[in-house]
């Protein structure tokens, strides 16, 4: 056994120094699963040009992003969600917009998953709170006239491990829906209405994997999802925007939604994007975080954050098609920009 | 009459008994079943994504090879049964030599209670008191410590129990020829007992191949090779590539965390064949077969 | 005495991860109360609100916190139980196949196979239940138990059943690898002496040589349950991970001790309170003490067992 372990080792300790690189400065970026792609296509292409620095990235979720920037174990944390006041009191951090993604409902509807159905937000929560438990309920049917919904029980399906898109799902049904504002409200965790069909699933694959092995079942995806949705064959839904219009997300929709709140973006730059004004916008969008402690370390450290950051901000570095197309994200507007530049400049 | 009836039991029991070792050797056969199934399954999904620049180059976003995991991979399950082995062994022999009964229970009962400690729970105790109290950062040691104290319980009670096994007469026969406490443990109940420590190790390699939870706060993760450095530097490894890109939206990304599920399997089992083949050598060198 | 160093280091280390556990649990204890064991709200409360903080014995949570601990303590134990149930019995048959059928040269791959399927990713055993065992119980199993036993319609995508189902089958091939070797260590004498006495095969392996090694075999039962109790990262890909809900027939969700730790730390962790982070220490403390317990009472129905060197 020794001699086994002796050996695994030196064969681990020769592949290791094969590989090692020098590099000054070494960057660790960790927390929200659904930037996690983007930032991995990110890493790759900044680090084509960029040798004096060491760039990892880890999936690991927005709350760990948070906790592990706030400790200082890592340098980026990535999140869904800006951080609330209560964080912000215990640990003033920056919380930096890097791009603009958006959620849909899908649903598996047999049948139905070609027509895309209109929903609202008080019916969603009427769904997930157990107040609508049928496809063809009245409210449903109200505003899908001319779609044969089945009488069938819903299995809405939520997220079980903390998530930012549980966090934007259920601000929209609580600035939609005063009831569930006063009840269940939002965060990257709820505690959901007790309805008895109802089913958590990990991670965004594990949505899309229960919606498609689940008939009758409704779930809330991250966009970036969107070619899995896609194979699988749900069907996603047109929502009620806060004019009162059904809008389906699109670049358009998502873009108008974007536009309609750059303005409102305060200098801290921690704000909902969900239901805004706007006849054209989308309902459910945010922006996506990197949370950064604005002391760090050392020079060299700080130096290194604000090269990538201004980096990933660029309209020629992070901000290209090519990098947010393949997870459907969009760009930050120009106002935004310049407000998340002014915030990286505090990094020191 | 009796003779007759008594012939006719001891056909029945004759059935009975057939028929209980034909169930025995059809619970053989499922389980035999249920693990081509799961070979089968990442077998089939993972083998598309073996090439030779899987084993020469990092992992780089979500795609290229997986050098770094594998390294990291050996490392931190080496070290981690390292310490394992040492702490776990030399247990079981202050167990079954040298222990006052009360303590033996003691040290037996504490064990026990430490297999049930769900994995996370030792990577996130680690992560509080290491990473982030001493200030360690994602790093080798905590990660190999965070695996060592996981395997620790499958170590030391698989020894024990081998190490109980070893007869009596052998062992009073080394005593009463005057030989020492140290010399009889090594001359005798090790050669004895190896194969079931050698189980124990095994099972214990197998589960720490196999962690993730644990090691996702404790050895963090990294793109690049792993640095020696025994603290304040992430380690990569195979199981946050299955978990974590299997969740990702990209087909590459499912082909390189099927083809991470695959490389665990065939460690696991180049591992025991190697570890067997030495202890079919060890047996019958000692024996003298 | 360096043997000795060893095992009292083994120790030391459950201790400390005990002694820390508490303290870091502690604010929780004091803020949940009994209501820990006995409601079934898990709600960390509304971290972006504006209402009033809950406070209990001098701690406090964000507004509507309540932190129940039921639903995860009652499905960690159904779930092993069922495992436990499934498991034990199928594991001694496949290990007396292996030490008393198999001719010797089949032996090694029989060997080879169990040391494998023990040696198998946790989260490959995820995987495949996600992919494989949870639709196949819920297009075939459940709808069948439905028509012919009349049990409420299986309705998720994930179940107990098939929980206790993969729990089982991880824990089946430790079970199987350490009753083998104590049914190898067991010298032959007794299961010989057992046939001279006219006993057919099946008899002695039952009557002299399994009650011959109960010692090993409970020290086995014990090891392998802890590991369902802790299991982690599979259950955690099939349970349907249950919050507020209790299960009403094995094809419901669940969720487990262990699941919910993985699953809801990361959301604990933006509890600005703190709280979620400690009852989530608290849960697994109880965790703890479900173990201590299973152990106790494991002790007391081995006491005396031959080969009791081994089980205390």
């Amino acid at each position: 056994m020794k001699k086994l372990s002796a050996l695994t080792f030196a064969c681990a300790i020769a592949l290791a120094s094969a590989g090692t690189a020098l590099a000054s400065v070494r960057l660790l970026e960790t927390g929200s699963t659904l930037l996690y792609p983007l930032m991995n296509l990110w890493v790759v292409a900044y680090q084509r040009d960029h040798h004096d620095v060491q760039i990892t990235t880890q999936g690991t979720g927005s709350g760990t992003g948070i906790s592990q920037a706030i400790a200082g174990v890592a340098q980026i944390g990535a999140s869904d969600a800006y951080m609330s006041d209560g964080q912000m009191r215990v640990t003033p951090m920056l919380n930096i917009p890097l791009a603009i993604s958006a959620q849909q409902i899908n649903y598996n509807l047999p049948g139905l998953n070609g027509v895309h159905l209109r929903l609202s937000g008080p019916v969603l929560a009427g769904i997930y709170g157990g107040r609508i438990g049928y496809w063809d309920d009245p409210h449903i049917k109200a505003m899908n006239h001319g779609v044969r919904l089945p009488h069938q029980p819903i299995v809405p399906i939520h997220r079980a491990d903390g998530s930012g898109d549980t966090f934007i799902f259920t601000q929209y049904l609580s600035k939609s829906t005063p009831w569930w504002n006063h009840g269940p409200a939002y965060g990257t965790t709820i505690s959901w209405p007790n309805v008895s069909t109802a089913v958590g699933a990990m991670g965004n694959p594990g949505m899309v994997q229960t919606c498609k092995a689940t008939p009758y079942s409704l779930a809330y995806i991250g966009v970036s999802f969107l070619t899995q949705t896609n194979e699988a064959h749900l069907g996603y839904a047109a929502l009620q925007n806060s004019a009162g219009q059904f809008v389906l997300p699109t670049t358009t929709t998502i873009g108008a939604d974007a536009r309609a709140l750059e303005n409102r973006t305060p200098g801290d730059e921690r704000l909902s994007l969900i239901f805004a004004p706007g006849k054209e916008s989308y309902p459910i969008i945010n922006y996506e975080y990197a949370i950064i402690k604005p002391h760090q370390p050392d020079a060299a450290t700080a130096k290194a954050l604000r090269a990538f950051l201004n980096w990933a901000i660029d309209a020629r570095g992070g901000q290209q098609m090519r990098f947010l197309d393949a997870v459907h994200f969009l760009p930050l507007p120009a106002n935004v920009v310049r407000l998340s530049r002014q915030q990286i400049n505090k990094v020191h | 009459m009796i003779a007759a009836s008594a012939a006719r039991r001891r056909r029945a029991s004759a059935i009975v008994s057939q028929a209980w070792w034909s169930a025995s050797v059809a619970a053989l056969g499922l389980t035999v079943v249920i693990l081509a199934a799961i070979f089968g399954f990442v077998g089939v999904r993972g083998a598309g994504g073996l090439s030779v620049k899987l084993f020469t180059t990092v992992t780089s976003g979500i795609a290229g090879g997986l050098a770094n995991a594998i390294a990291g991979t050996l490392l931190l399950v080496a070290i981690g049964l390292a310490i394992a082995a040492i702490l776990g062994i030399g247990t079981a022999m202050w167990v079954v030599e040298f222990a006052p009964p009360w303590a033996a229970r003691t040290v037996r009962f504490t064990i026990d209670v430490l297999a049930g400690v769900p994995s996370i729970v030792v990577g996130y105790f680690l992560y509080v008191a290491l990473v982030e109290g001493l200030g360690w950062g994602f790093s080798l040691i905590a990660g190999a410590l965070a695996l060592a104290i996981l395997v620790l319980p499958y170590v030391e009670r698989s020894a024990d129990v081998a190490l109980s096994g070893v007869p009596r007469d052998l062992r009073e026969g080394s005593v009463a020829l005057g030989a020492r406490p140290a010399v009889t443990i090594f001359k005798i109940d090790v050669p004895y007992a190896l194969p079931g420590i050698l189980t124990g190790m095994l099972v214990a390699i197998g589960i720490g191949l196999g962690e993730t939870a644990p090691l996702i706060y404790t050895a963090g993760w990294s793109n690049y090779m792993p640095s020696l450095a025994p603290i304040h530097s992430p380690v990569g490894y195979l199981t946050y590539v299955v978990w974590t890109f299997i969740s990702q939206p990209f087909a590459a990304s499912h082909r390189l965390a099927y083809a991470a599920a695959l490389l665990l399997m065939i460690f696991v089992f180049v591992t025991n064949l190697l570890a067997r083949s030495f202890v079919e050598y060890r047996l019958g060198h000692h024996r003298g077969r | 005495m360096l043997t000795g160093a060893a095992a009292f280091v083994s120790s030391f280390l459950i201790v400390a991860m005990l002694l820390g556990l508490f303290v870091y649990a502690y604010p929780a204890i004091r803020f949940n109360g009994l209501g820990f064991f006995t409601s079934i709200v898990w709600n960390i409360g509304n971290q972006y609100g504006s209402g009033a903080t809950v406070t209990h014995n001098g701690y406090s949570a964000e507004p509507g916190a309540s932190f129940g601990g039921l639903v995860f303590i009652a499905g960690t134990l159904l779930t092993s139980v069922l495992a436990m149930i499934i498991a034990v019995p199928f594991s001694i048959l496949v290990a007396l196949a292996i030490v008393y059928r198999l001719p010797a040269k089949v032996k090694p791959l029989a060997n080879a196979v169990v040391e494998l399927m023990a040696g198998v990713p946790s989260v490959v055993y995820g995987l495949w239940g996600m992919v494989v065992v949870v639709p196949f119980i819920g297009s075939v199993v459940a709808p069948f138990a439905h028509d012919h036993l009349g049990i409420i319609p299986f309705l998720g995508g994930a179940t107990e059943s098939g929980n206790g189902l993969l729990a089982a089958t991880i824990i089946l091939a430790i079970m199987v690898a350490t009753t083998r070797d104590s049914l190898q260590a067991q010298s032959k004498s007794i299961y010989e002496a057992s046939l001279a006495l006219g006993s057919t095969t099946w008899q002695a392996v039952t009557r002299a040589v399994l009650p011959s090694v109960r010692g090993g075999l409970g020290a086995s039962i014990l090891l392998s349950f802890g590991r369902a109790l802790g299991e982690t990262m599979a259950v955690l890909m099939i349970c349907g991970s249950a919050i507020n809900t209790l299960p009403n027939t094995i094809f419901s969700p669940v969720n487990t001790i262990a699941a919910v730790i993985v699953s809801q730390l990361e959301s604990a962790l933006t509890d600005a309170s703190g709280m979620a982070q400690h009852s989530l220490g608290e849960l697994a403390l109880a965790l703890f003490l479900i173990t201590l317990l299973v152990n106790g009472v494991a002790r007391v129905i081995l006491r005396g067992a031959p080969h009791a060197g081994v089980i205390g």
